[in-house]
This record gives C-alpha cells, sequence and structure tokens, in this order.
C-alpha cells in the first residue's frame, strides 16, 4: 500500500466546528448512492415544485452534491468544477455504510426467516 | 441489551458506553469513543484510515472468508432461556474462539511470509541498483595531502601588558 493521505488537502477551511453542526448536514454519501441516484429518484429531485423557503426556489438542484443553486447558469459552471468533479469520483466507489462497518467487526445478518432470499444468494454470487 | 459495534472502527460498544448519532432517516450510528465520533464529523472514509476494522478487512490484512466468522449473528428473534442451550452455547463460543485464534495466526504467518519475500527481493533490486555507483576510490597520494602549509594571519592582537591600548576592566570610553 502507498500513501494515502496527500499534500494540499486542506484547502483553507477555516470554522470545522461550525461546518460539523447537525443543523449544516446535508445528505450523506450513501443516501446519494443508494436512495437519490436511482432514476425515479432522481427525476423527482431534478424536478422540485416550488419552494419559498429553498435556494432559487428549488429549481436548480445538483443531485449528487446535494446542493440547491439559484440559477441556471450557476448550476452549469457548478457541473463544470473541480467540486462537482471530485463528488463524482467519490460517488464511483460504493459508499460505506452501518453494514459495512459490522461486517467488518465479524457481524453477520441472520438470513434464516426468509429461506427463499437465501436460496436466491448463491445464485446471485455465482452471476 | 446488545453489545452494539461502532460506525467508525467496528470495536464493540458495551451497554452505556459510547455515544449514538440518529440521521433524520431514522438510521444509528454509534461510536466507541469521541475520537471516532470526531473522524465521522470531519467525513472520513473508515476505509481509507488505516487503523480501522474496515480498512485492514479490504486491504487483505485480516481474515475475511472463514466459517469461523460466520457464527456471529445479529439475531432479532428472541430465544427462550434455556439452560442446556446456554451451557452448550458458551462451550461452542470457547472452542469456536480457539479455532479463530488459531487460524488468524496463521493467516498472519502466511501474510508476513509473503510480505518478507516481496522485501527481500526489493532489498536485492535496490541493491543491485545501486551497486554501481558505491566504489570504492583509492586515497588521494601521500605528497600532495603532507604539503599542506600553515597560513600565518596577522593577528593585531590587543595586550593586556601595556595600558591605555589592551584590555582593561572598564568599558572603553571614545
Amino acid at each position: 500500500m502507498g500513501r494515502l493521505r496527500r499534500s494540499r488537502v486542506h484547502n483553507a477551511r477555516r470554522d470545522v466546528h461550525r461546518a460539523s453542526r447537525t443543523r449544516v448536514r446535508t445528505r450523506d454519501l450513501d443516501q446519494i448512492q443508494l436512495i437519490d441516484l436511482d432514476p425515479k429518484n432522481r427525476a423527482a429531485l431534478e424536478a422540485q415544485p416550488l419552494d419559498f423557503e429553498k435556494p432559487g426556489l428549488a429549481q436548480h438542484y445538483c443531485v449528487e452534491c446535494a446542493k440547491y443553486y439559484e440559477t441556471d447558469a450557476a448550476l452549469n459552471s457548478h457541473w463544470r468544477s473541480k467540486v462537482h468533479k471530485r463528488r463524482l469520483k467519490q460517488l464511483r466507489e460504493p459508499a460505506y455504510t452501518i453494514e459495512e462497518s459490522e461486517r467488518a467487526a465479524g457481524l453477520g445478518r441472520e438470513t434464516s426467516r426468509r429461506p427463499a432470499a437465501a436460496a436466491e444468494m448463491p445464485v446471485d454470487m455465482a452471476v | 441489551m446488545r453489545i452494539e459495534k461502532c460506525y467508525f472502527c467496528s470495536t464493540n460498544v458495551y451497554p452505556g458506553h459510547g455515544s449514538a448519532f440518529v440521521r433524520n432517516d431514522a438510521k444509528v450510528f454509534r461510536f466507541c469513543t469521541s475520537k471516532c465520533h470526531k473522524n465521522f464529523k470531519m467525513k472520513r472514509n473508515p476505509r481509507k484510515v488505516r487503523w480501522t476494522k474496515a480498512f485492514r478487512k479490504a486491504a487483505g490484512k485480516e481474515m475475511t472468508i472463514d466459517s469461523t466468522i460466520d457464527f456471529e449473528k445479529r439475531r432479532n428473534v428472541p430465544v427462550r432461556y434455556d439452560r442446556e442451550l446456554i451451557q452448550t452455547t458458551v462451550k461452542a463460543m470457547k472452542r469456536v474462539g480457539e479455532i479463530k485464534a488459531r487460524r488468524e495466526r496463521v493467516f498472519f504467518k502466511h501474510r508476513m511470509a509473503a510480505s518478507r519475500e516481496k522485501q527481500r527481493a526489493h532489498r536485492a533490486k535496490v541493491k543491485a541498483a545501486a551497486g554501481v555507483s558505491v566504489k570504492l576510490h583509492e586515497p588521494l597520494s601521500m605528497e600532495s595531502s603532507s604539503t599542506k602549509e600553515k597560513i600565518k594571519v596577522p593577528v593585531k592582537a590587543k595586550s593586556a601588558l601595556i595600558q591605555g591600548e589592551g584590555r582593561s576592566m572598564g568599558m572603553d570610553i571614545d
């Protein structure tokens, strides 16, 4: 394994504590990957009804970054930006979930209650 | 009562210990220590942080596929207390733990053997690359080294013996 952390990863983020408050939390990577990027949900998010509480009346939303923009031009320039591309790269690999943390600890899920699902599993593995 | 697993480092979180964060979709994130909680708040990926279980499993540093791992499970159906069952379970847990420890040791040995081999090859490669430049040079001839001349530097030292000119106890006044 090589070095994972690189230099120049801190880009002048001044107030980390303020940025980590629960009120400024947006959708997590696993939520975006497993729910929002589903074509049906994606279409619903991109065509939201007018909402006076949201920036730009919730008409310009980036699904990957879970962020509202004021205008179409702003959204388009965001799509060309480094921040957005970095986010796409993060979303390309499977997101870390609670299930994975439990699997890493050696804790499995009991599947004996649904024998049909358990029977299907090996078929999926083979394919 | 249930022993939970830490979201970040996957260690055990016993009742009354650690903290939990409940996301607005009712997912509960448990943390063993404030260290893990802080790392979560920094939005770090546990798969990329070297001290977590997730990293070690993902990087092939620990056993992932083994029958001894499959025993520990989250069971959502409560089992009616049965003395015999508890007795056999405890006995089985001890035995499984023994087997697991032995297999882990074997896994570790194999891993280290492979890495040692790799390191040896790497070292040989480095040595071969460096072999060209490590060449002893002959020392310079004796004559050239012995003909060093002392260079005299004229020093205008102030004498302490001469009054007025030399060093004195008092400060110099112009």
